[in-house]
Order: C-alpha cells, then structure tokens, then sequence
C-alpha cells in the first residue's frame, strides 16, 4: 500500500453536521480517504451529496463536527487561526463559477496579485506586478488583460484568472471546485488541459470534485464516488470503470449519455430521486433507490470493504451482483 | 459572450455614466441640480449678502415680481431672488452633511450588522427598528427640541433620523453579497476581516447606498425646510427655505410670490435630485449591464 | 415596423413561395436576426435554414452564443423587441409564415400547436398555484372543456409523465427539480402539439435525473409522434434522444444530417473539434484535443466562414468568402469549403475518413 510518507493529505471519519429548521443536515457522515503527492483523487457524486462540503472542510472555510484532516502530518481541523492563515500558502481552491468567483470591482492584475499582498510574498509594485505578469503568463492569458475587468472576460478566460490566483502562492494542494462544470465544452477541454500541464510542471496535487464521470476518468488517478454524505466505493481510475461493484457508481454509469450512433442508452439503473439528507436512517443511504436491495441493507451503517487491488466498496451484497443480470 | 480584449478598458464609472447619459430624465435632474449648486456656489457675485439679502426696506414692502426684482419682494422689502441663492447655501451644505453623516455611521452599522454574528445583527437591527417605527420627521422635531433650537444640534437630528434606512440597506446588500463565492475565495487566500468588508463587501454595494444618499438628500432638504417651517430650524433673518415659507404664508392672499418662489425652489431640487436618483438606480444595476 | 413591412411582401399571401416536402412540419428559411444594445449590434443568427419533418426530433447543438436559444424563441415569435429583432428570413409552419401571423393567431398556436419546454424548472412554474392547476389552465387557455373535464386531462398527463395523479394540489415546492421538469415536460403537451421546443431541458438536472427524463421524452416521442427541436450543448443527450442533428457555430448551421451520419463521420473541423473536446468514457487519453480559441464576438463576425480564426486547416479563401451548405452524401451537409473541393486538407480528409 501507499508509503505512509508519500500521503499529503488524509481525511478521517470527517463529520460536518448543519443544523436546519427540520432536523440535522448530514453533509459529511464518516469520511476516510488519502491522497498521494503529485495524486489526483476524483470525487464524484450528484448535487447535495456533500462533495463541495469535503473541500470546503479541507481549506478550512468550514470546522468540521468532528473527525480529522491531516496535511502533511498536521490536523487543519484543530488549527488556529494563525496556523490556518499560513496554511494557505500550500493549500488552495479553484471555484466552480468563475463568474462569482471573481470580485467585479477589482481588475484582473488585482485579483490575481491580492494573495501575494497578503502574504507579503512580494516587495513592491514593480515586484508585484512582474509576479502577477508572470502568473498569467503560465495560465495563458494575455498581458494586456492586467487591468481588465472579470466582466469583460468570457468564463474560460475568467477560470483561466481563478486559477492563477490559486497558483500565485505556490501551493503544493488544489481542490478544483467542478472547475469546468460551467464551461463550454471547447473550453472545458483547453481548462482540462490546462490543469494537467500545471500538474506536471509543478508537481501539484489535486482533489477534483465533480459530478461528471468521463471527466473525472480522464482526469484521475483515484476516484471516490459519494452518496449522500458518504463514500459508496474509492478505487484506481481504470479499475472502478471495468469492475464496478457498487449500484450507485452503476447507476452513474448508466445515466450518461454516449455521444455515439452506435450505443443506445441503457435503461437508468436506479428508482425515484436523491433522498433527504436531514436526520438519514441507519444503513446503507442507497438502500431506498436501489435495484437489489434487501432487508439486511438497512439498519446498522456500512463501512467501506477491502477487494483488493486498492477497491474499496461499501456495499454489503458487493461481489455478489456480478451474476445478476441487470448488473453490468 | 465573447469579448474582445481590443476594445479600449472601460472603468465601471464610465460604464455608470455611459447608461446615465442615456437617461434624459435623469440628466435634465442633473442639469438643474447643477444649475442650483453653480448659483448657490457663486451667490455672492450674484447678490450681494449684506444689502440684498439682510437689509430691510420700507419702501419696498411686497413689491411683486418686476424688472428690478424679478421674483418680487418679501413682507420687509428684501429681494426674494437674492434670498433663494443664499438660501441654497444653507440647505445644500446641510443636507450634503446630513446624510454624510447619517451614510458613513448607518452604512457601517449596517455592515457590522449584516457580516457580524446573529446576536450582534439583532441588537443593532433592532434599535433601528425601534427609530423606523418613529417617523422621521418627528423624530427630529423631539430631537431638536430636547437639545435645543440651533444648526448643530438640527444637523445632528437629521442626521440620526436618516441613520436606520441606510443601516438596513447596507445590512441587506451585505447579506447578499456575503454569500457570493469571490468572498468565500477571498477568505480561502487568507484575507482578514477587515479586508474583506473594505475591499469586497463594500466596494460592490455602493451602488444601493449612492442611490439611497441621492433621495436622501432630498428628504433632508425637506427635513431643514420643514423644522424651520415650525420655527426650529434656521432663525431669521438667515435665508432659509422653510423658514421664507413660513414667514411667506401670513401674507400668502395678498402676495403669492413670497411664499410660492421658496416652495417652488424646494420642489426644483428635490425633483432634480429625485430624478437622478432613479437615473443612478437605473445605471449602476449590473442586470441591465450589457 | 418598417421591417415587417418587408417581409410582408417578400412573400405573395396565403403560398409558400417554394414548393414544401408534403410532410415538413416546420421550415426556417434564412432567418435573421439581430439584437441591438447601447453601442453594438449582436448578429445572433445569420442565414439560417432548418426543416423539421412530421414527426422528426432534430437536435440542435452548439455552445454559448451560438444562436440556439434565439432560434427556438424565433419560431414563437418570443423575442424581445427591443433589442431583439427579426431582420429577415421565413418561418413555415404547416404552410403558414409564423413572421406574418397576428398577434391574436400567435397566441393560438403557442401552447396547443407548439409548446416550449425551458432549461430551468426551478422558474418556469409558478410557485403560488399548485401543478395540476398549472396544466389545467393551459387547457382552458386552448380547449372549451368543463372544469372537471380539465382536471380529469391535467390529471392524465401528470400519469403520463409517470407522477400519480394524489400529487395534483401539491405546490411545485414540493417537487424535486426532476419532478418539476416532469410537470413542464407534462404541461407542454397537454394540448398535444404539433411540435415541442426544449431548451436545455435537462441542463440544470444531475445525471441520473437527467436520464429518467431522457428516458421519459423519448417514450413520449414514440407514443405521441410529436415533433421535437431539442436545443442543447450535450452531444451524448441528441445522440439518444434524436433522429437528426444540426451543429450550430456563430448563428449558422454548420453541418447537418443523421445521428448516424453526422456522429460517425463528422466533416466540419469545429463539429470534429467538438468531438475532440469530449473526454471519452470508452478510451483513455493523456490530452484532450481541444478547439483553439474562444468563440468570435458576435457584434464583429469574421468574414467569410465564421470558423476560420480557430480552423487548424482554413486557408485565405476561407477568409475570404461566405461559404454555402453543400452535400457530403445522403441528407449529410456541411458548410466548408475543404469539402467542396476549393483547397485540398489532407488531414482534414484522413480526420473524415477515419470518423468515430
């Protein structure tokens, strides 16, 4: 298994809990995965699942209920805020929207040069400027944006910005924030692109959270695929897309649709529509949506089950359903 | 949408004022506010403070409008024209600094209100509700005559009548934009608290406070003009809108002019400041942007 | 006004001036239309001409800015003006010119001839009225039927769309945002159109919610045999979901024909780029092959192909002139001039050749 010095970040049994006017929302309910350095984890799941709360828990923007997230070694859950405000030079975020992402009233130059004036990363205007030309330059936008304004950017120019400001403190840690899940196709692929380049070039490691799964393939080492606050199934890219052994990542697989002549769509592996987070029963959350569920599925919390080769799947008739017809 | 990177930068204000110039009510508003501010600014070119304003005359007692004094005459022979120009001297300056005022100390309580804690957001919101529930005007007519007649203290009640709309405004725009992601992403670069409020609350919630500061003055000028209607604003023989109209009104059969020039004055800038306050909501909302 | 004027006498009364395929539900000719703002002029759509057969579901994909939506709002004459304004073109609608039709005989057809379906649920229903309602009046608006007779029907398509008829008095709060798709999807042919407009419908929708409707619009199409114009950027949902496609690219059709023909063997550069961009589920790449660039400003179009700035093959003719639909075979057509022989692309060719 992975060198425990190799893993950058570790979540354990991370908890966020929101209190609302019906009961409790169980945002995140017993997190635990790691990610290795240079490592891409995809997180994959639909809206309100709580995959943008796991990396809004990780930068610290939210305090868990409880449960763990070490950074090299370092619990972000129990630091103060001193200790948080330096961590952010190694741990950053590219947001979903570039359109509200980016302040209106302050020009790109500005944007992207801020986290450098917080963080006294530079000394003087000609510094400053020279760091932030330099930034776009490496996310290809052109030098004569500097005193634009994010309005009069298209959204792949605008995430092109977002990214940059992410960039500028040299940080060894992105969450992307469905970074491309706004974007026009054509563009999502040059942002795509883009991201990976960065990756290699400085040796970035990403969490990509996402709900799109041929982009999470293509981008991802790992995946971990969640459902209503919890992990269903983590596994190796390829490994998850050949041997997938949860009904829910079934399902997901199901419901794209393929840009193709040839494959007909199967029929959606899965019945009604996303439950309730507020105050869930004990047992597997799929249970109520799911082709093969049985009694013993409710009831107690499932954890996530060792099949080899680093697959983990939470389901308790996993392994089981490869003879069931409808599976696969 | 496609933008070309071309095009000449265009600054927000002159993306403002490009909207605005296209708003003919609301130039025409500017025009008069203008007009109004260059004579009160130059009054004393114009006429003369001491023999045209304050000195008294027999002789012309209520002279109606002619060649010579082309809004007539008040009840002491003083030049109603001369006194409207100074006037606005009085009313302008104040009211400017009334709603300064009431802008800079509701608009902060209004931040503190909507970016603080729950508990702080009720205590603050609260008291405002408490003098909401008071109409302005009353308000400052206790103010004024618990402290005593006299300009500071009429600056003051104004001022403190005109603090809890711009507190719930600025509360509400604060509350909105609190929740857009470039402030979340703002907190995620480390910038503190107070970076935050100055630089990316407040920079994008200028254009409700403009707006509310525009109408605002109009009602202030109401305020100064209806306190010394009633005798406790401006004292004579200071030239004051109000105060000319309520010494106007005795001899208002017999000598229209000297209560309906003041009134008209008045209604001029307030109609003028109105109109280019729904001129600046127009131009500064970013929805019809483009 | 004065343009109106125009196209009322571009065209004789009462006769299509060409003579129409006997069973072509509707027939955009060279339409045109363009938005004026403050200082510039946004030419949205530019010569465009799409025929939806009895019948037929076309798919009509492209990306933002494209022109998509204001064709679709086209049709209904739902554009507004201004800034929006039809500056020329044809619209026929079982034989009648849609630009010419009366207010009065507008507001017939929408709704019972041709309903739309927008992208977001969230804001297409009214949230103060419960959903049965909601279909209810759609009815009343275009049938003479008794109250319970309108209930009865609002009832039957809320069954239709697969939500029990007990839900009828619930408010569209109380529905998921692929429930409420349903009740517009149920709204929308409660008058059983000729043809239905969609919009993104299934944009703002997570995946699986996504394919429960997509499941549900293409039995409907089956069993009701309405014509369908989907409107979407998702090359995967017109895969399933249509029998043709037509790829839009700065207000015009690009390249049009067949699932099968367009999907297998895409000729344009930007339609093969489109699929480039595309990370596959089937395949893994290290890169994807992105199109360079951004999409032209539509207030200053490029002359000549409107793709040529970001075309990997384009020469100076293809700057230079504006190039015509022609065929590539069966009811295939592309707009490059690669293909009508005017410049040889090799690559081009071997991309074509080799297909999907």
């Amino acid at each position: 298994m992975a060198d425990k010095n190799d893993v950058i970040l570790e979540v354990r049994n991370l908890k966020k809990y929101f209190k609302s006017p019906t009961g409790t929302l169980h945002a995140v309910d017993g997190v635990n995965f790691s990610i290795r350095k240079g490592e891409t984890l995809g997180l994959v799941g639909e809206s309100g699942c709580g995959k943008s709360t796991i990396g809004r828990l990780i930068l610290g923007l939210h305090q868990a209920t409880s449960g763990e997230i070490l950074f090299n070694g370092r619990n972000i859950c129990e630091m103060n805020k001193k200790q948080l405000h330096a961590l952010r030079s190694d741990l950053q975020i590219i947001f979903q929207d570039p359109f509200s992402s980016l302040n209106p009233r302050m020009s790109i130059g500005e944007i992207i040069g801020e986290p450098l004036l917080i963080h006294n990363k530079v000394h003087g205007k000609a510094e400053l400027n020279a760091e932030v030309a330099r930034l776009m330059d490496v996310v290809g936008l052109s030098a004569r944006l500097f005193n634009a304004y994010p309005h009069e950017l298209d959204g792949g120019r605008r995430q092109r910005v977002g990214i940059a400001r992410a960039l500028s403190l040299k940080p060894q840690f992105i969450v992307c924030d469905e970074p491309v899940s706004s974007l026009d196709v054509s563009i999502q692929a040059q942002v795509l692109n883009l991201l990976k380049d960065l990756q290699a070039e400085f040796g970035l490691t990403y969490l990509f959270i996402t709900h799109d799964l041929s982009v999470v393939k293509f981008f991802s080492d790992k995946i971990a695929v969640m459902y209503l606050g919890q992990l269903v199934e983590t596994a190796d890219s390829t490994e998850l897309f050949q041997n997938t052994l949860h009904p829910y990542s079934q399902a997901l697989l199901s419901a794209i649709p393929a840009p193709s002549s040839r494959q007909k769509m199967q029929r959606v592996k899965l019945i009604g529509e996303l439950q309730s987070p507020i105050d869930p029963e004990p047992g597997c959350r799929f249970a109520k949506r799911c082709l093969y569920a049985k009694e013993r599925c409710t009831g107690q919390d499932l954890a996530l089950r060792d099949f080899g080769k680093g697959h983990f799947c939470a389901c308790c008739q996993a392994g089981e359903l490869a003879g069931n017809p409808n599976f696969n | 949408m496609a933008t070309d990177v071309n095009k000449k930068k265009k600054s927000q204000a002159a993306a403002v004022w490009r909207r605005l110039k296209k708003n003919k009510m609301a130039i025409l508003g500017l025009v008069i506010l203008a007009l109004i501010i260059f004579f009160a600014l130059f009054a004393n070119f114009f006429f003369d403070y001491d023999t045209m304003v304050i000195q008294q005359s027999a002789a012309l007692r209520l002279k109606p409008p002619s060649a010579e004094h082309w809004l007539g005459t008040d009840e002491v022979g003083r030049d109603i024209l001369a006194r409207i120009v100074h006037g606005a001297r009085i009313s302008l300056p104040v009211a400017f600094i009334t709603i300064a005022i009431a802008t800079v100390v509701g608009g902060l309580l209004g931040a503190i209100a909507g970016y603080g804690s729950k508990r702080v957001d009720n205590v603050i919101m609260r008291i405002m509700d408490v003098f909401l529930a008071i109409p302005s005007i009353l308000l400052s007519i206790a103010l004024v005559a618990a402290l005593g007649t006299s300009m500071t203290n009429m600056v003051l009640a104004i001022s403190i009548s005109n603090i809890p709309p711009f507190a719930r405004i600025v509360r509400s725009a604060v509350l909105t934009i609190k929740n857009e992601e470039y402030i979340e992403a703002a907190r995620a670069i480390g910038a503190s608290d107070k970076r935050i409020i100055l630089k990316h609350i407040l920079p994008n919630c200028m254009a409700p406070i403009i707006v509310q500061a525009t109408l605002s003055i109009a009602g202030s000028i109401l305020a100064i003009a209806s306190l010394s209607f009633i005798g406790l604003g401006i004292s004579p023989p200071t030239p004051e809108w109000g105060s000319m109209l309520s010494t106007g009104r005795q001899y208002f059969r017999a000598a229209w002019w000297v209560c309906a020039f003041p009134g008209l004055a008045i209604m001029l800038t307030i109609l003028s400041l109105n109109l280019l306050g729904d001129g600046l909501r127009d131009a500064l909302d970013p929805k019809l942007k483009n | 006004m004065d343009d109106k004027k125009k196209l009322e006498t571009a065209a004789p009364e009462g006769s299509a001036p060409y003579a129409q395929a006997p069973d072509t539900l509707l027939d955009i000719r060279d339409l045109r239309v363009e938005y004026h703002t403050d200082e510039d002029v946004v030419y949205a759509v530019n010569g465009l001409d799409l025929t939806i057969g009895k019948g037929e579901s076309l798919g009509l994909v492209g990306e933002t800015g494209a022109g998509k939506t204001t064709t679709a709002l086209s049709v209904l004459r739902l554009i507004a003006d201004p800034p929006g304004k039809i500056v020329d073109g044809e619209i026929w609608f079982e034989g009648e010119n849609m630009l010419r039709a009366k207010p009065g005989r507008l507001r017939e057809i929408r709704g019972s001839k041709i309903s739309v379906i927008f992208q977001d649920p969230m804001t297409s229903l009214n949230p103060v009225y419960s959903v049965g309602d909601q279909i209810a009046e759609v009815i009343h608006q275009h049938e003479k039927c008794s109250r319970e007779e309108g209930r009865k029907k609002a009832g039957d398509m809320l069954e239709m769309v697969g939500i029990p008829r007990a839900r009828y008095d619930e408010y569209p709060h109380q529905f998921s945002g692929g429930m409420k798709q349903r009740v517009v999807i149920a709204m929308s042919i409660a008058c059983s159109p000729e043809l239905i407009l969609a919009d993104e419908p299934t944009t703002a929708l997570d995946v699986t919610i996504q394919a429960q409707v997509l499941e549900l619009m293409s039995e409907l199409k089956e069993k009701l045999r309405t014509s369908l114009l989907l409107i979407t950027h998702d090359l995967g949902v017109v895969a399933q979901v249509c029998d043709r496609v037509a790829i839009m690219y700065a207000g015009e059709i690009v390249e049009s024909g067949t699932i099968a023909e367009v999907f297998d063997h895409p000729h344009h550069p930007y339609t093969i780029g489109l699929f480039g961009s595309i990370p596959s589920l089937d395949e893994t790449a290290e890169k994807l092959k992105p199109i360079r660039g951004q999409m032209p400003d539509p207030t200053v179009l490029p002359e000549g192909c409107a793709f040529a700035p970001r075309c990997p093959y384009a020469v100076e003719t293809c700057r230079a002139q504006r190039v015509e639909m022609t065929s590539a075979g069966g009811t295939h057509l592309v707009r490059c001039l690669a293909h009508q022989g005017v410049f040889q692309a090799p690559e081009l060719m071997e991309e074509v050749r080799h297909g999907r």
